[in-house]
């Protein structure tokens, strides 16, 4: 621990100092007598201050947690010596609140883009207890899960002072304790249906035809066919054998990309928020009919996962997700700096973005050139933009939403679904919208 | 509601420390005769001031605030001519109590809960010190009153005191790093 002394040292040694010279040179007592008890009160106080003897261990109940859940940190103390007073304070990160409002979710001002992730330096909670030699105390402290993200817990710095606050003892750990705060995913019941299917069996009914469920077509009967395919009702009808064709169920390859160059923050969640609750909400729902999902994570940081299917992807790709954080580069990012197995051919490219880096856009542009099945999901910054007073603020608002209507224009003109989507808006009513987009779009020309 | 009584610990401390510190100021304007009196009542709203100053936030402030009204009481003794006052003990409390108490509003951070034994141990220590500064106050002025010696080696005796003092505080109250 690190010793430091109090100003209030200086303060009472030079007055007793200036006071007994004073009555020195006044020849009288009373001087003396005012500075005696701040000498005696310096000298007794360093005399018998002792450095303090402790032992600190703090440990979370967890590591993973869902946001609204809590968590709870456990902070133990031993301490050897008597500690008159022992400040603990414990560095809440942002997106974590603990008893008392500490911490809490990033404020920045709406509708600022570049906001705050998480990882950022938080508000702390802190305590002051008096310990017995030789006494152990645990201290519990309730941190309630605000935001998801992947954050470091057990931040701690102590101050220990001494009976009469004339030395103080300093002390910081961290002891990293890892915590990821996962989005609750939403229950969805349809999602965006890709135009191309895999080789392995899923839960997509395929445009091609052989051996499935759903009835597709019936044709003449070829040697080797099953006679459980015969149409008896086409056959009687025609006076020669005809079978039936079908759909076959396949997987998919699905790809989330996940644009983190911008994060707008509104008054209750930001865009980036929405991203990636979306986000893993949908490879939820994916993985869970035996689809293949990937991520990109598309920013600063431009981080991907190749898809994968069952339990174990889904943890990997939530892991890649809460690292998910805005990252401020003027690098110029674009598709050939992602791995090509990273993006399938034939695999549906489901993209969150609120197309305001022109980087994201370029990428998503060149996406549809390379021929990919492409859906683009339009997070509106519009609606956590603060609103503008004065002359020109609602025309530069109306302005910029028809600039947005234009991109879209131009994406659903190369054959990619856009649908703008905002905060009030639930995410499955979105996919809807998305479906029914991609059924009226033609492919672009792979 | 922990945050508002720690807010009220806070300003409590605060203006019992202005508190301590207008009646240590006021003392010797009230005890001096006319000649000095102009004198004192500016020392004394100049204490006052840098007292306020001390309790609400800077804590370079304690020093200079103690020193004015330190000064006042000092040039009220001119005032008094041979008679010892006997005010003197209390006046080295109050100092005491003022010190400590903006130390205190200073120590009591909104942000910081402290636990009850805490408080508690932290204002019986206040009320120890107190009295034990009106008891040495009070044994200095009597001590005062012995004969010891010539004005020599009493001069020797207050040199050595301070210059000693101000080695202790020197050494002991350097940063260093334990374990």
């Amino acid at each position: 621990m690190t010793r430091r002394p109090a100003p209030k040292i200086a303060a009472y040694a030079g007055v007793a100092a200036v006071a007994l010279l004073a009555g020195l040179a006044l020849g009288r007592p009373e001087p003396v007598a005012v500075a005696a008890p701040l000498a005696v009160l310096v000298v007794a106080g360093l005399a018998a201050a002792r450095d303090p003897e402790l032992d600190v261990d703090a440990t979370a109940d967890r590591d993973r947690a869902i946001v609204g859940d809590e968590v709870t940190v456990e902070v133990r103390l031993r301490a050897h010596r008597a500690v008159d007073r022992l400040e603990l304070l414990l560095v809440v990160p942002p997106g974590l609140e603990g008893p008392g409002g500490a911490g809490g979710v990033p404020r920045t001002p709406p509708g600022s883009p570049g906001g705050t992730g998480p990882g950022r330096s938080g508000r702390p909670w802190a305590l002051a207890v008096t310990l017995a030699a030789g006494e152990e105390r645990t201290v519990t402290v309730t941190l309630a899960c605000r935001r998801w993200g992947a954050y470091r817990l057990g931040d701690l710095h102590l101050r220990a002072h001494d009976r009469f606050r004339l030395l103080c003892w300093e002390r910081h750990l961290d002891l990293q304790a890892p915590l990821k705060v996962f989005p609750e995913p939403e229950a969805l019941r349809a999602l965006v249906r890709p135009f191309e299917t895999q080789v392995f069996t899923g839960s997509q009914v395929s445009r091609h035809r052989g051996e499935g469920i759903e009835f597709a077509d019936i044709r003449p009967f070829l040697p080797g066919d099953r006679p459980r395919s015969v149409n008896w009702r086409a056959t009687a009808r025609r006076g020669e054998p005809w079978v039936n064709q079908r759909h076959p169920e396949r997987n998919t390859d699905v790809v989330l990309f996940v644009d983190s160059f911008l994060d707008v923050r509104g008054q209750r969640e930001s865009t980036l928020d929405l991203a990636v609750g979306a986000a893993a909400s949908l490879a939820t729902a994916y993985l869970r009919q035996r689809d293949r999902v990937g991520l990109v994570g598309f920013g600063g940081f431009v981080q991907w996962l190749q898809p994968g299917s069952g339990q174990g992807a889904l943890y990997r790709l939530l892991d890649t997700l809460m690292e998910t954080q805005v990252f401020a580069t003027a690098a110029w990012k674009g598709i050939r700096h992602l791995p090509p197995r990273t993006l399938p051919p034939k695999a549906l490219i489901v993209a969150l973005s609120p197309l305001l880096d022109q980087r994201a856009v370029a990428a998503l542009f060149d996406l549809l050139a390379r021929g990919y099945d492409l859906a683009v999901v339009d997070i509106s910054p519009l609606t956590g933009a603060a609103a503008v007073d004065g002359e020109w603020g609602p025309l530069a608002m109306r302005l910029w939403a028809l600039q947005r209507e234009t991109l879209r224009h131009r994406y659903q003109r190369l054959g990619a679904a856009v649908v703008e989507w905002t905060a009030e808006v639930h995410l499955q009513q979105v996919l809807l919208e998305v479906e029914t987009c991609r059924r009226r779009a033609v492919p672009a020309p792979g | 509601m922990p945050a508002p009584r720690r807010a009220r610990t806070r300003l409590a401390c605060r203006l019992a420390a202005v508190a301590v510190a207008a009646a240590l100021a006021l003392l010797p304007v009230a005890q001096t005769g006319d000649p000095l009196r102009p004198l004192l009542a500016w020392l004394a709203g100049l204490g006052l001031l840098l007292a306020a100053g001390a309790a609400w936030h800077p804590a370079a402030l304690l020093g200079p605030a103690l020193t004015v009204l330190l000064a006042g009481y000092t040039v009220a003794l001119l005032g008094l001519g041979g008679r010892v006052h006997a005010w003197a003990p209390v006046v080295g409390a109050g100092l005491l109590l003022f010190g400590e108490l903006a130390c205190w509003a200073r120590e009591a951070h909104p942000l910081v809960r402290d636990e009850p034994p805490a408080t508690k141990a932290r204002a019986a220590v206040l009320a120890a010190s107190v009295v034990t500064a009106l008891g040495l106050g009070a044994l200095v002025l009597l001590a005062a009153g012995l004969p010891a010696g010539g004005a020599l080696a009493r001069l020797a005796v207050g040199v050595l005191a301070a210059t000693a003092t101000l080695a202790l505080v020197a050494v002991a109250a350097r940063p260093t790093a334990t374990r």
